[in-house]
C-alpha cells in the first residue's frame, strides 16, 4: 500500500487507547481474545491511483482478521476493488472523498462499507441501484457483450451473502456487502 | 497504480500464424484502457487474428478487464480468428468463471493445449485448476 496514503488516511476505530493498537497488525491477539468486531475506515481522494494499495490491504484484513480462505481473501480483493472503483468513477467527483470501512468478526463474518459523496458524475439513488442490481442479476453473464457491467452484479452479488444500498445524509450512496464464514470457506 | 507488462511472440500452430501474448502484473482501472490499445492493434493489424493470451504472470485482472478480454474476442471472431487462454492463475480463473467467460473462450492450463486449441473447433474447455507454475518462452517483441 502507498505508505503516505496509509499514514495520512488509515483510521481504526477499535476501542483502544494507544495509536498503535489501532494498527491491523498489532490486532491478532485481541481479535483472537475478544468477542468484538474490529472496525477499520480508510478514507481515499477520489482517485483510481490508490485501489492498487486498497486491494493489498483488502489481501492484509482477510488473511490476517477474519479466517476466511486465501480464495476467499482474492475474491474480496475484487469485491473490494469493483465497489471502490464503482465509487470514484460515479460517486465521488475529483477532489472528494471516497470512505471505506471494513468490519469483521473473526471466524464469523467480514463486512465492508463504501461510501461516496454524491458529488460524482451518476446520481442514484439507493433504490435505484438495487432495481439495477436485481435486473442485471438475472442477465447470463456470459451474453454481457459491453465493457462494463460484471462488477456489482456478477462479481460483487456472487461473492457476498449481503448486498445493499443507503442512501447517505448529506447526499451519496453507502453500498454495504457482508460475507458470512461458511464451512469450505475458512483457511 | 497498477504496472502490467505485456510482451508479444509470434507462434505458428500447423500453418495457422498465432500471436502469443504475455501478461504480467496487474490490469484494473488505472492501466486497462491504455493496455487494450495494444491488443486491438493486433486485432486489426493481422488477418486472422488468432491470439492466445498467457495469463500465467497475471496476478489480477478486474471486471473492466475482462470486459475487454470479451471486446477482443468478439473482433477476432468477426475476422475468422479466436482467442485462447492459457495458464491463469487460480484467482484469475475463479473471476473468469464467475463472469461466465468460460463459456465463452478456450482456457488451458498449459501453453501446448492451447496452441492446439486453435487448430480445432473445440468448445470451450475450462482448466479446471490453476496452472502449475511454468517459464514462459521469452518473448521476441515488447510494445
Amino acid at each position: 500500500m502507498d505508505t503516505a496514503v496509509a499514514n495520512q488516511t488509515t483510521t481504526a476505530q477499535a476501542n483502544t487507547s494507544h495509536p498503535e493498537e489501532h494498527s491491523v497488525f498489532n490486532k491478532t491477539k485481541s481479535v483472537e481474545t475478544e468477542q468484538e468486531p474490529i472496525k477499520i475506515s480508510i478514507i481515499i481522494p477520489t482517485s483510481a491511483y490508490f485501489i492498487s494499495g486498497i486491494r493489498d490491504f483488502t489481501m492484509t484484513v482477510v488473511q490476517n482478521m477474519t479466517g476466511f480462505s486465501e480464495q476467499w481473501a482474492y475474491r474480496f480483493q475484487s469485491v473490494v476493488d469493483e465497489l471502490a472503483n464503482n465509487a470514484i468513477e460515479f460517486g465521488s467527483a475529483s477532489g472528494e472523498d471516497v470512505k471505506i470501512t471494513f468490519v469483521s468478526m473473526k471466524g464469523k463474518y467480514i463486512e465492508v462499507f463504501v461510501e461516496d459523496t454524491g458529488t460524482g458524475p451518476v446520481k442514484k439513488t439507493a433504490a435505484e441501484m438495487m432495481d439495477f442490481v436485481k435486473k442485471q442479476k438475472s442477465v447470463d453473464p456470459a451474453t454481457i457483450t459491453t465493457l462494463r457491467g460484471r462488477g456489482l452484479t456478477q462479481i460483487v452479488s456472487s461473492w457476498t451473502d449481503t448486498l445493499e444500498f443507503q442512501d447517505n445524509e448529506k447526499g451519496g450512496l453507502t453500498v454495504h456487502v457482508v460475507k458470512n464464514l461458511e464451512r469450505g470457506e475458512e483457511v | 497504480m497498477a504496472q502490467v507488462n505485456i510482451t508479444f511472440q509470434d507462434a505458428d500452430q500447423a500453418g495457422k500464424a498465432l500471436k502469443l501474448i504475455a501478461f504480467e502484473g496487474q490490469l484494473d482501472e488505472t492501466n486497462v484502457d491504455a493496455e487494450a490499445q495494444k491488443i486491438y492493434k493486433v486485432i486489426e493489424e493481422m488477418a486472422e487474428p488468432n491470439l492466445l493470451l498467457d495469463f500465467a504472470g497475471l496476478e489480477y485482472m478486474n471486471s473492466k478487464s475482462i470486459g475487454y478480454v470479451t471486446d477482443w474476442y468478439s473482433k477476432a471472431v468477426a475476422k475468422n480468428g479466436k482467442i485462447v487462454i492459457a495458464r491463469p492463475r487460480a484467482n484469475i480463473l475463479d473471476i473468469l468463471k464467475v463472469v461466465g467467460i468460460t463459456q465463452i473462450i478456450n482456457i488451458h492450463d498449459n501453453i501446448d493445449q492451447a496452441k492446439a486449441a486453435f487448430s480445432s473447433e473445440a468448445t470451450p474447455a475450462t482448466a479446471d485448476k490453476p496452472a502449475p507454475a511454468e517459464t514462459p518462452a521469452p518473448p521476441t517483441t515488447t510494445v
